[in-house]
């Protein structure tokens, strides 16, 4: 099923691939950034591999040096192309510093990198690199949609993030006993259809991260969005509402977009 | 916002952790192929895992769900869609040294690639030659190297061994090293510049030509035609054509990428690409040593015309290796060719 045809296309920093069989998933594109941090982390092993290459060779040819300068030369230029090539080609795609920054190159259309491709995209290291520092491929990535240099273009590669997840577990909101936005279900229901993906979200985060955030910051924050809960999505009473912490209007809403008891008791 | 969160997990969960455990199995074996029970399993954990991201990325607000699935069925869908090279496959030697067949059979195959190179390159010696012929101001712009320059002062000291100094084993080595490294260097970036479409691909060629036919009047001009053979041939043979098969490399790298995304078939284009580097890398490892380790030496201590014999037979060797090795798959294939299409 090697010659399958896939259709990627991208959004922000994100990569769709539609499957033959008509499947969509989205892998998330990793930024200029994060690749050039990864890079200089290579660039570091390399160096450091070749400096002590170096000190090696100039142990053993201490009394014939130029055989070690020869040593070294091929050797420092053989270390800088084969790293690439080989650790992408036959680790997963990545080198230590993509690994480091879950880091993935991967072929265009979600498939593992071939090994061609490995090599590919890293002999065109040589143009991508013009005139210095990189700035061609630099250039090349961030004026892609898909975020790839020239090596990428040609090789048909690109680099993902690949963040080791979990399957999300319960969280405490979901199990509460007693919700009080439950007694008003037609608000409930107003505030559950109302809510965009990326609101219920930011209610999500900002629950889960509250040990995260500085006292000052959090209160700020949840007091925007109740705020803008109350006056743009679902208005729950007055009287309601001045019982409840700004935290505790978060929880009950988030109780309701995603709790397990709403249906039932939305019904009810 | 339609689905029942907690519940959907709750029920999907155990197939999602099946299909993590069999993707964490058939990932940490890439040598293994999958049996048709394995693959029937995965397939399977496959379809449901995809409905199931289909299910929250349409009906539920869970980012992190969806992230998570969006990974799984990716990792799934690759398991099932890829089938990688074992490591067996990919460490025998047998297989490396295919290299030395499939490489003159990739050159001949591509070879008006070659050509468009030879012709760009003999361009820029002819108009290198020509201005250094006819404007002795161009000496100056086209051959900034006083050694290139003074083709006298150049022969007399090589000829007296003002050099001899740097003729020892280990400064030979260090240099060949030096020269091979620069040469590999050049040669990839006319192979990458095909990305230009070309454009740069042929511009490097072009001055290479200039510089090439400007040393060559240059030499011949004054008397030195024997001395500027005999130094340049030796290693000159394997790396001007190495040169052009960087070209022929850079102006088919062009050709792959001008032509309509769907007539492509990038795999194999991709290979011959690479077969051509490998092969041009090796021609100037060759070069690099022969540059020097032989071509440095001058009469009397090695005679011109032993030199340029030398560099002949190289030549042959050469030219014999390009055009005939793997003749036979060629005339197997064109016949068998033929065959389907008149079938």
């Amino acid at each position: 099923m090697t010659g399958s045809e896939t259709i990627p296309w991208a959004t922000a920093a994100t990569l769709t691939i539609a499957t033959p069989e008509g499947v969509l998933f989205r892998l998330p594109l990793a930024s200029p950034a994060s690749r050039l941090y990864a890079m200089l982390l290579d660039i570091v092993i390399v160096l450091g591999t070749v400096n002590g290459l170096g000190l090696l060779v100039y142990l053993i040819f201490a009394k014939a040096p130029g055989f070690g300068v020869m040593v070294i030369t091929l050797a420092e230029f053989a270390i800088g192309f084969l790293y690439g090539a080989l650790l992408e080609g036959l680790w997963n795609g990545q080198t230590v510093g993509k690994r480091l920054l879950h880091l993935r190159v991967i072929d265009h259309a979600g498939l593992p990198l071939r090994i061609e491709q490995a090599w590919v995209r890293n002999l065109m290291r040589v143009f991508d690199a013009l005139p210095f520092a990189y700035l061609v491929g630099g250039i090349s990535s961030l004026s892609s949609p898909l975020m790839q240099r020239f090596g990428d273009r040609v090789a048909g590669t690109l680099v993902v993030r690949q963040t080791p997840l979990a399957a999300p577990g319960e969280e405490f909101w979901t199990r509460q006993k007693y919700n009080s936005f439950n007694d008003y279900p037609p608000i409930a229901m107003h505030l559950r259809r109302a809510a965009t993906p990326q609101l219920a979200s930011l209610i999500q985060d900002a629950l889960r991260r509250r040990n995260e955030l500085a006292p000052y910051a959090r209160r700020e924050i949840y007091r925007n969005l109740v705020a803008y809960l109350q006056s743009e999505i679902a208005a729950f009473p007055d009287e309601l509402v001045e019982m409840l912490s700004d935290e505790q209007y978060l929880i009950n809403a988030a109780g309701v977009l995603f709790g397990h008891q709403r249906l039932s008791r939305l019904r009810g | 916002m339609i689905l029942d969160l907690e519940r959907f997990q709750t029920q999907a969960r155990p197939r999602w952790s099946s299909l993590e455990s069999l993707l964490a199995v058939l990932e940490g074996r890439p040598d293994h192929r999958m049996n048709s029970v394995e693959a029937e399993g995965l397939q399977e954990l496959y379809t449901q895992a995809a409905a199931d991201l289909n299910r929250v990325a349409h009906g539920a607000s869970a980012p992190e769900l969806r992230q998570y699935l969006d990974r799984l069925v990716a990792r799934a869908y690759a398991e099932l869609h890829y089938v990688p090279r074992t490591r067996f496959e990919i460490w025998q030697p047998r297989r490396w040294l295919r290299i030395f067949t499939v490489f003159p059979e990739t050159f001949r195959k591509q070879s008006r690639y070659f050509a468009l190179a030879v012709v760009i390159t003999m361009l820029g010696c002819a108009l290198g030659g020509l201005a250094v012929r006819y404007d002795p101001a161009a000496v100056d712009v086209l051959l900034p190297a006083d050694y290139l320059r003074n083709p006298e002062q150049r022969v007399h000291e090589e000829e007296q061994g003002k050099h001899q100094d740097l003729h020892s084993a280990q400064v030979e080595a260090a240099f060949s090293a030096q020269l091979i490294r620069h040469n590999i260097e050049v040669a990839m970036l006319a192979a990458a510049l095909g990305v230009t479409f070309g454009i740069g691909t042929a511009l490097l060629l072009f001055e290479n030509g200039v510089l090439l036919g400007a040393v060559a009047v240059r030499y011949t001009q004054q008397g030195f035609g024997l001395f500027m053979t005999a130094w340049l041939l030796p290693h000159g043979v394997f790396e001007i054509p190495s040169i052009l098969i960087a070209g022929q490399a850079g102006f088919y790298l062009a050709r792959i990428l001008l032509r309509r995304r769907e007539d492509r078939d990038v795999r194999r284009s991709m290979r011959e690409w690479l077969v051509l580097i490998a092969g041009m890398s090796i021609m100037l490892v060759w070069a690099g040593v022969m540059e020097a380790f032989f071509s440095q030496y001058h009469a009397p201590v090695l005679p011109y015309g032993f030199k340029v014999a030398v560099a002949g037979a190289e030549l042959a060797l050469l030219t014999i290796y390009l055009l005939l090795i793997g003749r036979r798959k060629d005339d197997a294939e064109a016949h068998a060719k033929v065959h389907s299409e008149s079938a």
